[in-house]
């Protein structure tokens, strides 16, 4: 059978992360959450994948290429037209020629575990979709059954209808493709509008499951499905450890990356390749950590993403925190974890314990001190000695 | 320079050969055919590329064969000048790569013997010297017909007689050998069997190889035995394949960050080395050809710069002709196959003159990784597009890493200059990527430009290298004529031809030329011509003086060259995919030039 995965979304609400990066690619534990997906396909034997993709597809394709070392053949087809409006059903609609008998859907920016995959497979009937529970089901597609055949699904319902949501994971046949046709005739978008049309005369079979899916909907969310993927995380070490390196847990460690010495490493921890490390830095439980990080001496960071190319100056404190893609970090930057009431899209989300989150590519000062709970944009300047109290735009020269 | 494969086992010779010929397009794609033995000799061939042929071919059966993809020297592209090509008499077909130099001399002797002739090659005479010489065992007719040629070859042969049977042979041009399960290849270059195997063995000048699906035998012309083990071959396929791109010219664009970084990790510029490198010529010279000789002339300013060492830079095929001065310096050859015979025969020429060479080169195991005193890698990976990309950038890698080498060895610079600047190596990557992610707008602006029928790249220091660079690119694959100019050099005659109908492509990033670079671009904004400039980030300035700015993040001007270049390439590739050029095939090109 063949698999569709939707990797054509650009993911706003996880700005400043998706400014240059699509929510497939972003890190969770050092993998593209799209590679989880197409890794529990490969592993329930499907191997025949086409991908839609649109914003920054070149990320995605240059990653993946044609699939092989994930041992699948990916074939893509662009969404040209990001129309505004553009939504799941849009984007199904454009392999609708690649597409014959049954398929499986999947969005790109979900972790998805194998065990979910084989669930699915498992059951029966001609239209399925993976259900699951949810202690926060406002944020997503809610399914109301009648036995196993799906009856209602409200998107984002403001009063409490079930705990089981749409995982947006679906075993379809090619019949729905003028379906989808006729309901974008009519100006709508979404899947969900697309099953409303045919739960009345065909019968969608719900798949429970407890196997893992998790989406990232809001910043804060990466660090813990980061901490959750790096569970997984084994003992291994591709690069050079010097003499005098503490490593506890599991830590892998990437090819081409230095550990200085006096480092302690407390695992779950992975390294990505080329990075240098140290000397005497701490690195707390579920870090993940990409390429070409560097992370200067005196320098603790506890349970944080550091994308690729960081670069972390010495004496620095990071905790809670995700940090973008390229971003620089000058000597004696503190970032501490509270409880914290983080803006986003206009409105204040309570989050446990959270640190900073910069976006890509800026450069902050030495000396610096943020808040907790403040997020940073991507091209940003900050100079020295700033205290961050607020959220900072994309490209803002602090001085 | 032409690709060759061969193949004896047990699949179908015809579905490993085509394969194998698809990987090889790189080298030549005027003709192609395929010869394929099963007691008899079946020959197919004809004029243009292996999609052609792919279409027309019929089911040939047959277990070993061999094939060849064209890029033609002697005759036109035509059917009788393609390879396979056969003798008198239909027994023997032959494939060659190379030049045959006396190839006239043998032709007027094999005429007056009787042989007829019927196509314009040089490789015809080898196939009618084997037939003369053919006693019943085609090794020793080999070997007998080398003895009679002069010039480069890689050559495979095959008899309809000796069933199973492929006989090759080196001499200046690259051949490797693959071995398999109960089956053998026989290629010029390992991506086209790398499918099957990854077991090769590379062929030196002056072998003769035997193949049959269960003995592989090497021997000298003179029939002496030669043991050789295997390698392996640690490249992958991945990078073969188009991946999502409608061409591989764009994904290997986009693939540069990775290599950047995977060549500063291979070039030992780290902590681990402490910094201490023996490398302290008086002077070097830097010989290459194409898109490797602008990499080289960055290079030189480099080098100057950083080491202070008087570098100059030639084309390969002149240095040869060159004559040997008293100074002995540093040669540093640049070539991404290692396999360029100009190259080669200049690297040969200045070690018999007994200077020190210095090969970069992206291939490994290629000819000049063995010709070179010693090899500096480029870790591109393989690239498939004829246009160089990603192994240019890694040869601009390839010359910083070399310089900051010299410079610290000759004591011009310190071990924390060095540490300063091979930190700031490695912010190369998420800048390159700053710079791909306005191919958009490099799109709109290759619609303006796309009608024109000539324009102008100007750039001073170095980088005008890459504006000589940046119209290569542009020469080469959207076939609008392109020149590169120093910006100083306009007035003294080239700013005649700028009009209101050539574009102007000028780099002005923030260095010492910065100034003089606006008054260049008002020198040609005032005769009309619209100006695209390549800015420094936060230069509000520039956009006064330019139609359009694309700009590049700040960096020390000496990494200038490996943004501004990036932007060429992707204005180049948007031009040529606007006017549906065959980007990844242009015409009359192919990827590595093993003539002369």
């Amino acid at each position: 059978m063949k698999a569709v995965i939707l990797a054509a979304g650009e993911g706003t609400r996880l700005r400043p992360f998706t400014n240059s990066e699509p929510k497939p690619m972003i890190p969770i534990a050092n993998r593209p959450i799209l590679e989880y997906g197409i890794d529990a396909l490969a592993k329930n034997g499907i191997t025949d994948i086409t991908m839609v993709v649109g914003y920054r597809k070149e990320r995605i394709m240059s990653h993946f290429e044609d699939g092989s070392d994930w041992k699948v053949k990916i074939h893509y087809v662009d969404q040209k037209k990001r129309v505004a409006h553009a939504g799941t059903a849009y984007a199904l609609s454009m392999v609708s020629s690649e597409v014959q008998g049954d398929f499986l859907l999947l969005p790109g920016d979900n972790i998805i575990s194998p065990g979910l995959i084989g669930n699915l497979l498992d059951s029966k009937g001609k239209y399925r979709l993976v259900v699951t529970e949810s202690e926060t089901p406002s944020k997503y597609g809610v399914v109301e059954l009648s036995g196993d055949t799906v009856v209602n699904i409200v998107e984002k319902p403001e009063t409490h209808i079930s705990n089981l949501i749409s995982t947006g994971i679906y075993k379809f046949s090619d019949e729905i493709f003028p379906v989808i046709d006729k309901v974008i005739k009519s100006g709508k978008y979404g899947l969900t509008s697309v099953l409303q049309t045919i739960i009345p005369t065909t019968k969608v079979t719900a798949v429970k499951t407890s196997k893992v899916w998790s989406d990232v909907v809001y910043p804060w969310d990466i660090l813990t499905m980061n901490a959750v993927a790096l569970r997984k995380c084994v003992s291994q070490t591709s690069g050079t450890v010097d003499k005098g390196v503490t490593l506890k847990g599991s830590v892998t460690i990437g090819k081409g990356s230095v550990i200085r010495s006096g480092t302690h490493i407390m695992g779950p921890v992975v390294i990505g390749e080329g990075c240098e490390i140290g000397p005497s830095v701490c690195i707390y439980p579920s870090t993940s950590i990409g390429n070409n990080v560097r992370i200067g001496p005196f320098t603790i960071v506890e349970n944080s993403v550091l994308m690729n190319d960081v670069q972390l100056s010495s004496g620095s404190y990071i905790s809670h925190s995700v940090i973008g893609e390229g971003t620089e970090i000058n000597p004696q930057f503190c970032a501490v974890e509270a409880p914290a009431d983080v803006k986003l899209e206009g409105e204040f989300k309570r989050v446990d314990r959270l640190g900073v989150l910069i976006g890509e590519k800026s450069v902050i000062g030495s000396q610096v001190s943020v808040d907790s709970g403040c997020i940073i944009g991507s091209n940003c300047r900050l100079a020295s000695h700033s205290t961050v109290r607020t959220n900072i735009e994309d490209n803002t020269r602090v001085i | 320079m032409c690709g060759i494969i061969g193949y004896t086992g047990n699949r179908q010779a015809r579905d490993v050969i085509l394969a194998g010929l698809r990987r090889l397009e790189y080298r030549g794609y005027d003709s192609a055919g395929i010869a394929i033995g099963n007691g008899s000799l079946n020959v197919f061939k004809d004029k243009g590329d292996l999609d052609h042929l792919v279409k027309i071919i019929p089911e040939m059966r047959g277990k070993f064969g061999i094939g060849h993809t064209r890029w033609a020297t002697h005759g036109k592209p035509m059917k009788n000048n393609s390879h396979p090509m056969v003798d008198c008499n239909g027994e023997i077909a032959l494939v060659h790569n190379g030049i045959i130099e006396n190839n006239v001399s043998l032709r007027e002797e094999l005429m007056k013997k009787g042989h007829v002739f019927r196509s314009e090659t040089d490789t015809e005479v080898v196939v009618h010297l084997l037939e003369e010489y053919y006693d019943g065992d085609l090794e020793v007719a080999m070997r007998k017909t080398l003895a009679r040629l002069q010039g480069s070859y890689a050559v495979a042969a095959m008899h309809q007689k000796e069933n199973g049977k492929i006989v090759g042979a080196r001499n200046i041009s690259p051949l490797v050998v693959g071995l398999g399960k109960r089956e053998n290849f026989l290629a010029s270059d390992v991506p086209a069997i790398l499918e099957y195997t990854d077991r090769m063995i590379y062929l030196l000048d002056g072998e003769i190889i035997t193949l049959t699906k269960d003995t592989v035998r090497i021997t000298d012309f003179k029939g002496k035995s030669i043991k050789r083990n295997w390698q392996k071959v640690e490249m992958t396929l991945e990078g073969a394949e188009k991946g999502g791109y409608e061409h591989f010219m764009l994904k290997e664009i986009f693939e540069q960050p990775n290599s950047i970084r995977d060549t500063i990790l291979g070039s030992n510029l780290n902590a681990e080395s402490g910094y201490s490198f023996d490398l302290k010529p008086d002077t070097v010279k830097i010989i290459a050809c194409g898109t490797s000789y602008h990499a080289g002339y960055v290079g030189k300013y480099m080098m100057e710069e950083l080491a202070r060492t008087p570098t100059t830079v030639e084309l390969a095929s002149e240095y040869r002709f060159s004559s040997d001065t008293s100074q002995a310096p540093l040669i540093i050859g640049i070539s991404q196959s290692g396999e360029t015979t100009d190259t080669l025969s200049a690297i040969k020429t200045a070690k018999k003159r007994g200077f020190s060479t210095l090969g970069i080169v992206n291939i490994v195991g290629s000819t000049m990784t063995r010709e070179a005193d010693s090899v500096f890698y480029t870790r591109a990976g393989l690239e498939v597009g004829v246009a160089a990309t990603k192994t240019y950038i890694t040869q601009l890698i390839a010359m910083l890493s070399i310089s900051i080498k010299m410079g610290v060895a000759k004591e011009h610079l310190g071990i924390d200059d060095a540490r300063y600047l091979t930190q700031e190596m490695r912010k190369l990557p998420k800048h390159v990527r700053s710079v791909l992610d306005q191919s958009d707008a490099i799109f709109d602006l290759a619609q303006e430009i796309s009608g024109a029928r000539s324009m102008f790249f100007l750039g001073r220091n170095m980088n005008f290298p890459v504006a000589l660079e940046g119209a290569l690119k542009m020469k080469e694959i959207s076939y609008i004529h392109a020149e590169g100019y120093p910006g100083g050099e306009l007035k003294h005659g080239p700013l005649a031809l700028v009009t209101e109908e050539t574009p102007v492509i000028a780099i002005a990033v923030k260095d010492q030329t910065y100034e003089k670079m606006l008054g260049n671009i008002g020198e040609v904004s005032a005769r009309g011509a619209m100006v695209i400039a390549i800015g420094t980030e936060g230069d509000r300035e520039l956009e006064k003086y330019a139609d359009h700015v694309i700009y590049i993040p700040e960096v020390p001007p000496l990494f200038t060259p490996i943004l501004t270049s990036v932007v060429l390439q992707l204005l180049a590739y948007h031009t040529a995919n606007i006017l549906g050029c065959e980007i990844d095939k242009p015409r009359h090109l192919a990827k590595s030039v093993t003539v002369e």
